[in-house]
């Protein structure tokens, strides 16, 4: 996947040079702030710190999709008591597995004196690497200290060296500053009574947005050296960032956010309507939609807007017997395949990944489609059906409308629907071609089915004329830009962004949309590391505060 | 808008006059003996045959009984590797079935059955056959060439509710093992298409099924290879009439798998009719062509301890199969050596995977022979 990083780099370097005519806008950015790990994100620390084999146990609190991504979400979240149970539960299988008989050899780094016995020494080294990585920063001597005196403490208690580093471990896996992203302020010397991010929160920032995980050694090392703060050494740890293998994984990520798929895990269908819909064909269908998308934005380094026509795809034994597809291996792995010229289905919008995600457990949903499309492609807000709407007409089983088009047409009638199905139906009516487990069809109910369909003005004959309509849509290049620089932040665009934001949209047009010079832009502005002064307290708010 | 949906290599699509000839691909999901019966076993006016552990019984004396079978409490099962060694040195009757000299067969004097007209004859001898009753066939066809029903319709082991062919497609099912491919290639109208070729393959994949076991269509297989080879791959020349895709006659090698025995079936002068659903996400049909009694032998012979609760007798069917055999004449002996049978079969939409990705599929050996061979020439 990553033959053409090279290029890419040297294209980057181009672009970049070619961008310093256009100034960006300045931005003072938001408060700082703490935003609780993402699921994802934790995950991959743990894998990054432990190893693979470590399994992580237990469920994580939902986070609320905000401004379209569960990372915005993440800087609104709180622990709630029984999150933290989940925590804290998943902390102490994590600690007993790293000390566990299996693994401790090689993760701990060292063995103690004697293992019935605490060992202040091995501890300290121990608690010292790993809270590092796991605090993305230096533990201070008192923090260190602390730590080692817990393990001690509960190596005595408990009668053995290894259940007391399990214990320490444990605490760390459950304290605010592993679980909470927390930024670090410090009084900006090259701008009197300004603020800015801390090293190691700006190597974190960058990390999180282009791999996914906490900051790697090296540059947690660029961060403790300063080089951070200047512009060229920044430059320099984004684009080892930006060339490693590991940016798949950090992209994936970003894209696997914006896609909402983490409902995949949760989809059902009806057995009987559609007998080839299985749990794997669900994992599949993520899969797939991120391998189409990382081989044009990243592979081939083409134009975003690519991944809304590309017949290019992949398909595993699971997706060829939905999409009536070939696949060479049929006991798994997964076969490119390219979709025939006259195969309407072409673009991410035709996945199953979409069309099964967004459709009801036994049949296809155009309001649902149309709606998805909507606010996670192009960043619309379609507001809630009121809470007193009835479906009755829509779901009478006797009702004499056959299709979907039928159903929706009287549905529609009623005058506090019309309003959102305006909006959600045309373009979701264009893609009834295909049925609920994303399978092609040509009729609903014995009825051959009308797919035309429009978007914002582009009419189309049915599902194939979606991709184009979204290609040439402007709206799906801003949104993709509005979610990453969100992203990035992760947090809410501020006011003070929107200018910058712009900019990055018209950016993102010179640079023929390729979403590698876009990470790269946004990973070496200052906009990224922006930070406003907290605000003070009033004097009254202050008064009342025991 | 039809045009738009010629995107599918199994769907029919008569808008496209022009398309290139198009693959269809098929795997069989069930595959029976073409066997009539009635209600109440007419066809059988004899009754139905003794298995084995029946014939064992009669010969045994009262306190051999007893002996044998712990006072009668040892199950069928329990009892078959006794019984079944009854050959007067101790033989196993099935692997040695003229050990012994057993009851002749009852066989099948019903008039009418499933099956094709395979000789062109009236039963009488020709050099390619011997003397036979024909069937009538259930539509009144004249003719009906089935020798194999004949031979086993009044076996209960091989009725629809004896276990053999119930077995099997399980076996196959369970472990894909002995799966056959049909392709159909050339094909310009699946409706109607005066010249298309049928090849049969056997499939390494497991079969496709949804959650509640069901077969599901659009499956993709890949074929069995050996050497780079297809290591099944009889063609047949055929045609389509209004959905019905019919053969001419030919040798064929059919991989089988059932009854836990494995082995290549080659059923001689075969030919297909297959009903293709419209949708052609589906078809059914029948096969008939001759099996040879050496095979069917094989096969019997290697039924096993499934016999207890299927009773069947391998030394009556072995001595009345070459009675009742009506195909190929030994030049020698002027004893005909295959049956003429019929089979009913089911299949669903399947793609069938040629190519480079071939490679994957070789059986074991094959791999490791690769190995060696890959890692000699890197030496």
């Amino acid at each position: 996947m990553h033959r053409g990083f090279a290029s890419l780099l040297l294209s980057l370097s181009l672009l970049v040079l070619a961008a310093c005519g256009g100034r960006a806008p300045k931005t003072s950015g938001a408060e700082p702030g703490a935003r609780l790990l993402t699921e994802p994100q934790y995950r991959s620390i743990i894998a990054d710190v432990f190893g693979l084999q470590i399994t992580i146990g237990g469920t994580f609190d939902p986070l609320v999709r905000t401004n379209g991504l569960l990372t915005v979400g993440a800087s609104l979240a709180r622990v709630t008591p029984a999150g933290f149970e989940q925590f804290d539960r998943m902390a102490r299988s994590i600690a007993a597995q790293v000390t566990d008989p299996a693994h401790r050899d090689y993760l701990i780094g060292c063995a103690p004196q004697d293992v019935a016995r605490p060992d202040d020494r091995c501890a300290e080294q121990f608690l010292g690497r790993v809270g590092r990585f796991l605090f993305r920063r230096p533990l201070e001597r008192e923090e260190l200290a602390t730590r080692v005196a817990e393990a001690r403490r509960a190596a005595v208690e408990l009668g053995g060296f290894y259940d007391g580093l399990a214990a320490s471990l444990g605490g760390m896996l459950v304290s605010p500053s592993f679980l909470f992203v927390i930024d670090v302020v410090e009084p900006d010397p090259d701008a009197r009574g300004s603020m800015r991010l801390d090293a190691y929160s700006k190597a974190s920032r960058l990390s999180f947005f282009l791999w996914g995980t906490a900051p790697d050694e090296e540059l947690l090392r660029a961060a403790a050296q300063g080089e951070l703060h200047d512009r060229r050494g920044l430059e320099r740890q984004a684009e080892r960032l930006l060339a490693a293998p590991r940016m798949e994984a950090g992209l994936r990520a970003f894209f696997d956010d914006m896609m909402a798929f983490e409902d995949i895990a949760r989809i059902e269908k009806d057995s009987i309507i559609y007998p080839a819909f299985s749990a794997a064909v669900a994992s599949d269908a993520r899969e797939q939609t991120l391998r189409t998308i990382m081989r044009v934005v990243l592979e081939e380094n083409g134009d975003y807007r690519d991944i809304f026509t590309t017949r290019k795809t992949y398909v595993s034994g699971a997706l060829g017997r939905i999409y009536h597809v070939p696949v060479d291996r049929p006991d798994g792995g997964w076969t490119p395949y390219e979709f025939p010229e006259h195969d309407p289905r072409a673009g991410i919008v035709t996945h199953v990944s979409f069309t099964a995600l967004h459709s009801h457990a036994g049949r296809s949903s155009p309001t649902l489609r149309g709606r998805a499309l909507r606010e996670l492609l192009l960043c619309q807000k379609v507001p809630d059906p009121p809470g007193n709407v009835d479906f009755s007409k829509f779901n009478d089983p006797h009702s004499p409308a056959r299709t979907a088009r039928e159903r929706l047409s009287v549905h529609a009638l009623q005058p506090a629907c019309a309003g959102c199905h305006k909006i959600t139906d045309p373009v979701g009516l264009g893609m009834e071609h295909i049925d609920g487990a994303g399978q092609l069809r040509t009729a609903e109910s014995g009825v051959a089915i009308d797919a035309r369909g429009s978007l914002d003005g582009i009419e189309f004959a049915d599902v194939g004329g979606i991709g184009p309509a979204m290609h040439d849509n402007p709206a799906a290049p801003a949104c993709l830009v509005d979610r990453m620089y969100a992203y990035a932040t992760a947090r809410p665009t501020q006011r003070n962004e929107r200018k910058y934001v712009k900019y990055l949209e018209r950016e993102f047009a010179r640079d023929d949309y390729r979403v590698p010079a876009l990470l790269h832009k946004i990973a070496i502005s200052d906009a990224l590391y922006a930070v406003r002064p907290p605000v003070e307290p009033s004097p009254a708010f202050a008064r009342n505060t025991p | 808008m039809r045009g738009a949906f010629c995107w599918a290599i199994l769907l029919p699509c008569a808008t496209v006059a022009t398309a290139a000839p198009r693959t269809l691909g098929f795997v069989i999901t069930t595959w029976n003996i073409a066997a009539y019966e009635t209600r109440f076993a007419d066809e059988c006016p004899l009754g139905l045959n003794p298995g084995y552990d029946e014939l064992w019984w009669r010969g045994l004396s009262k306190p051999d009984r007893a002996k044998f079978t712990d006072n009668g409490l040892k199950s069928r099962l329990e009892r078959y590797f006794v019984a079944i060694r009854r050959g007067p040195n101790g033989e196993d009757v099935c692997m040695n079935p003229t050990s012994v000299k057993d009851p002749p067969l009852m066989l099948v004097e019903g008039e009418k059955s499933y099956g094709m007209d395979l000789d062109g004859k009236d039963g009488v001898a020709t050099g390619k056959s011997c003397p036979h009753q024909e069937f009538t066939g259930l539509d009144g066809t004249p003719g009906v060439d089935n020798q194999l029903y004949r031979l086993l319709g009044c076996v209960y082991g091989f009725r629809s509710y004896g276990q053999f062919e119930a077995n099997e497609n399980e076996n196959r099912k369970s472990n894909g093992k002995g799966m056959t491919l049909i392709e159909v290639t050339g094909v310009d109208d699946v409706r109607n298409d005066p010249d298309v070729r049928v090849t049969i393959y056997r499939a390494v994949d497991q079969y496709t099924l949804d959650g509640s076991g069901r077969f599901l269509p659009y499956g993709s297989y890949r074929i069995d290879v050996a050497d780079g080879k297809p290591r099944y791959s009889s063609t047949l020349r055929g045609k389509i009439v209004d959905g019905v895709l019919t053969t001419e006659p030919g040798d064929v090698n059919l991989p089988f798998y059932g009854n836990y025995t494995y082995m290549n079936r080659f059923l001689r002068d075969l030919r297909f009719r297959i009903k293709l659903a419209d949708d052609a996400a589906s078809a059914e049909g029948m096969a008939a062509g001759y099996l040879g009694v050496d095979q069917l032998m094989f096969y019997v012979g290697g039924l096993g301890p499934i016999q207890s609760s299927a009773p069947a007798n391998c030394p009556s069917i072995h001595v009345a199969a070459y009675e009742v055999a009506d195909g190929h004449p030994d030049p020698k002996t002027g004893r005909c050596t295959t049956l003429s049978s019929a089979y009913n079969f089911k299949a669903v939409a399947a793609f069938i995977v040629h190519g480079e990705s071939q490679r994957y599929a070789d059986g074991w050996f094959d791999r490791v022979r690769r190995f060696i061979s890959d890692l000699r020439a890197s030496n």
